[in-house]
């Protein structure tokens, strides 16, 4: 078989409109610049009637032009998609190829969007994300990957190989390159090449998603819990304890992060359990978190509080046991029939470790918050009527403060994401053949200057995951200052 | 650079200004067909509610709208030259240099990591481009000018070492240094204490008339306009709807919304019986639900269907007067002096027993020298000094005094936030001084309950309303279950009235006074018999005080409770007050029936509060006193007496007994008690602070 070029015979008459249509852009985005400095600037003016006519200098219609180039090149990159997807295999190439493997996450994307933008008046803070471009952006790449991953992980879609298989001959295959031998039921080709040891790229890429799309929001999440839950009453109570908690804040923070790492992923270390430990700590906080949350705000009402109490802290105390309770470990104390699930040791370690970093951060954030928001006269009207600290600081403070922490929950996933990557790229934590992009990055990176591809794929998907959470908090605090 | 050339004319005209806001939604008009004027000299006040767009207006003429905001019509001429016309360099030139403007919050207006000295120079130097030297002379001159004392160690000294008063005289400096042909103030005032307000507004007038200056003066306060402008504009939803001189407009006005205005400000000169709060029905409507016609035609008494609402109404001259003009089709229908038709009566409930006992009271601070290691000396903040009064059923006891003098303090103590240093709280004959609020019975704390202030900041926006009212139910044990507490809740908007809706409804999207009838909704959740209103009405419109104040009375007689009312603010505690406390620097310095204290013997201190009080009757002849300096700091306080720093009785005392000796408590006629060392014919000598000059 042939190998697959990049856009196939389909390219061969689109490729140079594409080519043509980037050129222009490139030289009118010059032209806009220059333009700026040379030409008088755009004016509107605005008439009595109410409507508004902006002039036409030079600088309007390059702008126009900028933007209509933009808009020609996006429907451009369309049309390779849907040709992609609704055309035979080889017909528009790997790019093609790729895309019609993709199509669930292209028609779960559409949905999405058409279905939020029709809403977007009665979604709250949601909805307006969808005003802003730069948040749309964030949000289509940030649901890519989220799509990508839940296809992958849940239903066994998109990947065309084993991401842990080896075939014979297809060892550092430029991409597109087909098998020597296909089997019955077998994808004839690598997309986007194979690896050092024969993989396919493609495959291990988006089986990596799922690894980073599980941990990183989850991580991230309970790094909250534990920031929540101690920088609440450290702001609001201070004293001791606000000088003690910060003082612990700030020498988790000045540890460097990387050498602790490396710390908690030592086999000896591990030996001792200190992971485990620490995960018996850490993930105690959510169970804190939502027993005082209920509590503090239903303990005037008994007959509703105690059930509900009762139900949600039975199944949060017995995942918690299930969570930190593994066999083999220090820590076994839930008999196997009662242990629902087991944590990978080496999922669980970097998960620990990210979540330990992470929340003295959310700790210092949620504190300055709660010291900013101590001085409100509603925090004064519920103290005067004898409510109690905790319902003050979760039911009075907290939801008051859910701006700022939406915000930094987007950025911080991004953070934790590249945290992954580089645990992956010094091979900490998960085993070195998992297909994580940190470690297929590490991987690839030996042979960069000869096979650039299987480094580059998962570099490239960890860049645009990334960027897309800080496009996504950029139009998520635009959108909430704005009105 | 230098300054445009001489205009002869007026310096600022503006004709049919129209200015809008953009938003993602809507265009949102904020400014319509205004057209004020200011001659050379002339100081004009804009006055009207939140909203109404007259800071609109100030940012207009600055060119300073922001991305969203527009002109969208009409012009605004600069000594002749349409500003709009002006290009980015020659605006820039213009701001500052011809045109100043003074904002209401002084330290925004100040770099706080320069020294006042290099900020006062940059403006000279940046516009005139004169040297260091020259530069330097010429801020001493203007700081000396502003009255400062030690003008070359405020130069020296970065602003957060001044204090309020001082800062924004700093700033005024700092518009004056350029000698503007124009200066716009926005509420300059609204953030400074009452005492230092009269003084700033003061100097303002004086220095106008020195320097020739023109001035815009925006303000919603009636009282200050009439204090310093020569002419009047008042606004209503965008619009202009009532022109002219300071005469005209206060004494024959011709349209009913500065009707309803002044009818609805308590006057402290003026006795409540003969002359009652009437309160503007309905709301402010928002800019992009205004009616047809007429903005105000849904609010006014005179509204005639079919007329005032068919046609846009244009800005008419009224027959009769001199550059006098209205927005009003029935103005020469009206009969303006037609007497108020007063309301049904009610009759007060009766004063009853003794609730609530403060028996020499002490609440004293000790604050660390060195915070972060608590070592070193501490130094004692005495918040309250000795405090002991008593306040009956259905009584409203008045707290009065500037922020400094313990107020605070006092209500937190009461309500259990704190606990007392020394002395006794009894209510109902029980002590509960020592009782922090966590200790406190749920009828006691139910008992005792508080209004605040600050109506945006008293819900907590992410709760709706009812769920906030029946928070406070739950807290209290009052209702069987939810439904119960539920219905109880729609039965406190009622109390309140307010639309049975509301209770679903966010915070945000309720206007100021709604919120406050929310917030004293949810005081009287429990059946508070004592209720601490601190400054309840001071953040609100005008029109909407009288309607939040009626109705706290309303709710008074109805449950007999006992209102603390603290404000600084004379005219509405005489309004509603039986009997007023006034405080300052943790004293109790003057006690006694409303009639008592409001008249003489005063304590200096009040006297001083009486004629700082802007007064919005130009029938009403004021006894002029500008206290000097500041209040003091309760770090630092005098030794002595703790007014004699600003006090201008001092020296009727012999001996230097004022800085010597705490005053003790001198008890005159009647219940009405003094701290003073003024002798008795001294104190009989004293002459009544507000006259009104018989008509």
């Amino acid at each position: 078989m042939e190998p697959l070029t990049w856009t196939g015979s389909f390219g061969s008459i689109i490729d140079p409109v594409f080519q043509l249509v980037g050129l222009l852009f490139i030289v009118a985005v010059a032209a806009q610049f220059i333009g700026a400095y040379v030409f008088a600037p755009i004016n509107d003016e605005v008439h009595v009637d109410g409507t508004i006519t902006r002039d036409r200098g030079a600088n309007a219609i390059i702008g126009t032009a900028v933007r209509s180039l933009l808009l020609a090149l996006c429907a451009l990159a369309a049309i390779y998609i849907v040709a992609g997807v609704f055309a035979p295999i080889g017909k528009v190439g790997i790019i093609g190829a790729v895309a019609k493997q993709f199509a669930p996450v292209w028609i779960a994307l559409v949905a999405t969007f058409l279905l939020s933008i029709s809403y977007k008046r009665r979604l709250g803070l949601y909805g307006k994300l969808f005003d802003s471009t730069v948040g749309m952006i964030g949000y289509a790449l940030l649901m890519f990957w989220v799509y990508t991953a839940l296809f992958v992980g849940v239903f066994d879609m998109i990947a065309v190989n084993d991401p842990l298989t080896q075939l014979s001959g297809m060892k550092n295959k430029l991409p597109g390159t087909p098998l020597r031998s296909v089997e019955e039921g077998q994808y004839a080709y690598y997309l986007l090449g194979g690896d050092n040891l024969a993989r396919d790229v493609f495959s291990r890429m988006v089986h990596g998603s799922v690894v980073v799309i599980l941990i990183a929001p989850l991580a991230t999440l309970f790094a909250f819990m534990v920031g929540i839950t101690l920088g609440l009453p450290a702001g609001y109570l201070g004293g001791k304890l606000d000088t003690f908690l910060s003082f612990l804040a700030n020498l988790v923070l000045a540890f460097p992060v990387i050498l602790l790492f490396y710390l908690l992923v030592t086999p000896e270390i591990v030996a001792t359990g200190i992971p485990n430990y620490m995960a018996m700590i850490l993930f105690v906080f959510p169970i804190i978190f939502f027993a005082v949350l209920l509590n503090s705000r239903f303990y005037t009402r008994p007959h509703l509080r105690n059930p509900l109490l009762a139900g949600v802290m039975l199944v949060m105390i017995w995942t918690y046991l299930c969570a930190i309770s593994a066999e083999g470990t220090v820590i076994n104390i839930l008999p196997p029939t009662l242990d629902l699930f087991d944590i990978d040791s080496g999922i669980l370690v970097v998960f620990v470790s990210v979540v330990f970093v992470n929340s003295p951060t959310v700790f210092r954030i949620v504190r300055g918050l709660v010291l900013d928001i101590h001085t409100r006269d509603y925090v004064a009207a519920a103290q005067t009527r004898g409510e109690g600290k905790w319902y003050i600081m979760l039911w009075e403070m907290l939801p008051n403060a859910r701006g700022p922490l939406i915000v930094d929950f987007c950025l911080r996933i991004g953070y934790t994401t590249i945290l992954l990557g580089t645990l992956g790229f010094f091979g900490l934590g998960l085993e070195s053949e998992s297909p994580n992009w940190g470690n297929t990055i590490n991987d690839g990176r030996k042979l960069l200057a000869i096979y650039p591809h299987p480094a580059l794929v998962p570099a490239l998907s960890l860049l645009s995951l990334v960027l897309g959470l800080n496009l996504l908090a950029d139009g998520l605090r635009e959108e909430s200052l704005r009105d | 650079m230098s300054k445009m050339a001489d205009y002869e004319g007026p310096i600022l005209e503006i004709d049919r200004l129209s200015i809008s806001f953009f938003t993602r939604l809507r265009e949102i008009p904020a400014v319509m067909d205004f057209s004020v004027r200011v001659m050379p000299g002339e100081a004009v006040g804009l006055v009207g509610e939140s909203g109404c767009g007259k800071s609109t207006v100030a940012l207009g003429v600055m060119q300073d709208l922001g991305k969203n905001g527009k002109v969208v019509g009409g012009s605004i001429k600069f000594k002749g030259r349409d500003l709009s016309e002006m290009s980015e360099e020659e605006l820039r030139d213009v701001r500052g240099n011809e045109i100043a403007m003074i904002y209401q919050e002084p330290m925004a207006s100040l770099n706080p990591a320069m020294k006042i000295g290099k900020q006062l120079m940059e403006v000279p130097m940046i516009h005139e481009g004169v040297s260091k030297e020259e530069a330097y002379s010429r801020a001493l001159e203007v700081v000396t000018d502003v009255r400062l004392p030690d003008p070359e160690r405020m130069l020296n000294s970065y602003p957060h070492q001044l204090s309020g008063g001082q800062q924004q005289r700093i700033v005024i400096a700092m518009a004056l240094m350029s000698k503007p042909a124009l200066l716009i103030l926005d509420e300059p005032t609204t953030a400074l204490d009452v005492t230092v307000e009269a003084a700033v507004v003061e100097l303002v007038k004086d220095l106008g008339k020195k320097y020739g200056t023109s001035m815009l003066f925006i303000s919603h306060n009636l009282g200050l306009v009439l204090e310093t402008c020569d002419r009047l504009c008042v606004m209503y939803s965008g619009e202009a709807v009532e022109r002219g001189s300071i005469e005209d407009v206060f004494d024959d006005m011709q349209h009913p919304y500065t009707q309803a205005l002044f009818r609805s400000i308590p006057l402290p000169g003026a006795d409540k019986n003969a002359r009652p709060l009437v309160a503007i029905p309905g709301n402010f409507p928002l800019p992009h639900e205004r009616p047809p016609g007429c903005n105000f035609g849904p609010r006014c008494d005179y509204f005639e269907e079919g007329r005032c609402d068919a046609q846009d109404i244009p800005m008419v001259n009224v027959h009769g007067f001199e550059r006098h003009s209205t927005r009003c089709l029935k103005s020469e229908e009206i009969d303006w002096n037609a007497p108020i038709t007063v309301g049904e009566q009610k009759e007060k409930a009766p004063i009853g027993e003794v609730v609530l006992k403060m028996d020499n009271l002490k609440k004293y601070y000790e604050v660390a020298a060195n915070a972060l290691f608590g070592g070193g000396e501490t130094k004692v903040v005495k918040a309250n000094e000795t405090l002991s009064f008593e306040a009956h059923e259905s009584e409203t006891l008045a707290i009065v005094g500037e922020s400094g003098c313990g107020k605070s303090t006092f209500a937190k103590v009461l309500m259990g936030l704190e606990t007392a240093t020394e002395g006794k709280i009894l209510l109902d004959g029980g002590e509960i001084q020592d009782t922090a609020i966590q200790a406190r019975d749920t009828k006691t704390v139910a008992d005792v309950q508080m209004v605040f202030q600050n109506p945006f900041d008293t819900l907590n926006p992410s709760m709706t309303v009812g769920r906030q009212i029946m928070r406070a139910l739950e807290i209290f044990g009052i209702g069987e279950n939810e439904a119960g507490r539920r219905k109880r809740m729609l039965e406190l908007l009622d109390l309140v009235k307010l639309p049975r809706a509301f209770a679903d409804r966010m915070p945000r999207q309720l206007s100021g006074g709604q919120k406050q009838r929310v917030g004293i909704a949810r005081a009287f959740a429990g059946g508070a018999r004592i209720v601490v209103a601190d400054e309840p009405v001071s953040a609100l419109d005008v029109s909407v005080q009288a309607a939040v104040t009626d109705l706290l009375m309303e709710i008074q007689r109805e449950e007999k409770t006992t209102l603390l009312f603290i404000s600084h603010d004379l005219s509405i505690v005489r309004y509603l007050s039986d009997r007023v406390m006034v405080m300052y620097l943790g004293h109790v310095v003057e006690m006694g029936t409303t009639d008592q204290v409001f008249s003489p013997p005063y304590h200096p201190y009040t006297e001083a509060l009486l004629s700082a009080v802007p007064i919005a009757d130009t029938s009403v002849e004021k006894e002029h006193i500008v206290l000097e300096g500041d209040i003091p700091s309760a770090m630092n306080p005098p030794p002595g007496c703790p007014f004699q720093t600003r006090c201008r009785w001092k020296s009727e005392v012999p001996g230097g007994l004022c800085e010597k000796e705490v005053p003790p408590v001198r008890m005159l006629e009647g219940e009405h008690q003094v701290k003073c060392h003024l002798a008795d014919d001294i104190l009989a000598r004293m002459t009544p602070v507000i006259k009104i000059a018989a008509e």
